[in-house]
């Protein structure tokens, strides 16, 4: 058990994650013993992630919503089986991108797209709109906003594995290791999709890219 | 949006940073929390299904799908060859032309049963048609000595086996005698008459198109006889009217008297 213990934490990528792995296995471990309300830790403490990649995968905040909300109530019934092969996190991720999968394949035929306000606070973000409306000396916030649709219309073009490629390591910078943990593949298969997927979106998104 | 240092380069990473920044405000959170308490509690109440656990324990085998598979594909295996080789010794026979011997299987059955006294009587009858071959296997348990079985069926059949004398054919071929005299009768008539089953089916309008075909058959000769008679009768007037013609013509045409000479156009 402790062999299997020790690889789970060598998937773990960074010294902060592992950090991040042992103090989220002692809330488990808490809650494990009948501390339900320790759970509330976890879920303040992943739900903004979680949210982002379902809402990044959906391009639909309310699904994101409920999706998000499915994953944590997924994860506190099945707590009891966590054993702590791979981290909580990680754990965490695999079920709400596979109700996220579930979801997507299943409304195939349902694309409806509802946005979150870019943060005007973020400073990459204002830099990128910056540096694309000097140009133009378009309105920055309707910029924005088209770009957002553009974005958002470009990731919709990708196939459901390279969209889920493309969000956790670009949008939510998780590493191959992690991200082929999730997916539930090799760290081979996620390079290249990631290579495709990037490909694709710099076809889609040539006219917003400045050299 | 705030001012920001210049920035002249965008890549695709920093396109997709943007996506980071789509945040919901801080006011969602409230609502997702109240929403993940009702969820929470209606699914500590909600009864689980009864076949939750089969899922489980499904999802745990799922672990060990190559063993399990490899297991499967074994078994399934052995259990075919396994059934190949007893229908293999079921239909085991000498396919010689017409002829047939017993089958091994009947003479497993039979072994038991046979003695050396069958030998000499039983020798003579081993040419038996295939079909006899798939008859019902039977043990043979007569009160009537063998020897007299024997004797009976080579009688019967009435050829001479240049085959040795086997105890699984001989106690075959005693069964295959009884058999024989019990179904003489039924055997003559399946292999002696060969009929063609449809040959024998009759439609439901048959008669009565036999019969509407028949009145046909007979207005159709009428028809074509009294044509016939009537052409030869018009030839025939056509012929006589000529011969007429002709004959008046010499004598009515030409009107020959002492005096006179007419001729009638």
């Amino acid at each position: 058990m402790d062999a299997v213990k020790t690889f789970g934490k060598t998937l773990v990528a960074s010294p902060e994650r592992q950090v991040e792995a042992d103090s989220d296995m002692d809330i488990v471990r808490r809650v494990q013993a009948g501390e339900v309300a320790a759970f509330d830790q976890l879920v303040v403490k992943y739900r903004g992630r979680v949210y982002s990649v379902v809402y990044n995968l959906t391009s639909n905040r309310e699904d994101a919503a409920d999706l998000t909300q499915d994953a944590f109530i997924k994860s506190f019934q099945s707590i009891n089986r966590f054993q702590g092969q791979s981290s909580f996190f990680t754990w965490l991720y695999r079920i709400a991108v596979n109700s996220t999968l579930t979801h997507l394949r299943k409304n195939r035929l349902r694309t409806f797209f509802s946005f979150e306000k870019i943060n005007e606070d973020d400073k990459v973000s204002a830099e990128v709109i910056a540096a694309l409306t000097d140009d133009t000396g378009a309105d920055r916030e309707t910029f924005a906003r088209e770009l957002q649709e553009k974005l958002n219309e470009a990731m919709q073009k990708l196939s459901i594995p390279h969209r889920t490629v493309i969000t956790l390591f670009e949008i939510d910078a998780l590493s191959h290791q992690e991200i082929a943990e999730i997916m539930n593949c090799s760290v081979g298969t996620v390079r290249s999709r990631l290579h495709y997927a990037k490909q694709l979106l710099q076809a889609e998104l040539q006219p917003y890219i400045r050299r | 949006m705030k001012e920001s240092p210049r920035k002249t380069t965008v890549s695709l990473e920093d396109l997709l940073r943007l996506k980071r920044a789509e945040q919901p405000p801080v006011e969602f959170w409230d609502q997702f929390e109240q929403g993940l308490r009702t969820k929470r509690l209606a699914a500590i109440v909600e009864p689980r299904p009864w076949w939750a656990p089969f899922i489980r324990s499904a999802a745990r085998l799922s672990r060990y799908q190559l063993p399990v598979g490899a297991t499967a594909v074994l078994a399934i295996t052995f259990l075919t060859v396994r059934e190949y080789r007893t229908a293999d010794l079921i239909q085991v026979y000498e396919p010689a032309g017409i002829e047939a011997t017993a089958p091994a299987s009947m003479a497993a059955v039979a072994k038991g049963s046979v003695t050396a006294a069958d030998a000499a009587g039983a020798r003579s009858v081993a040419s038996v048609p295939m079909v006899l071959a798939e008859m019902p296997v039977r043990p043979v348990l007569s009160a009537e000595p063998r020897s007299e079985q024997a004797s009976r069926a080579s009688a019967m059949v009435g050829s001479v086996s240049h085959l040795a004398p086997v105890p699984s054919e001989l106690s075959m071929a005693t069964y295959i005698a009884e058999n024989l005299a019990k179904n003489k009768p039924e055997l003559d008539r399946v292999l002696d008459r060969p009929v063609e089953p449809l040959s024998q089916v009759n439609m439901p309008g048959e008669s009565r198109r036999s019969r509407l075909l028949e009145g046909t058959a007979w207005l159709a000769s009428a028809g074509s006889a009294s044509d016939s008679s009537l052409r030869t009768s018009e030839q025939a007037t056509r012929h006589l009217n000529e011969r007429r013609l002709t004959e008046s013509d010499v004598i009515s045409r030409l009107d020959v008297g002492g005096d006179h000479l007419g001729v009638k156009f």
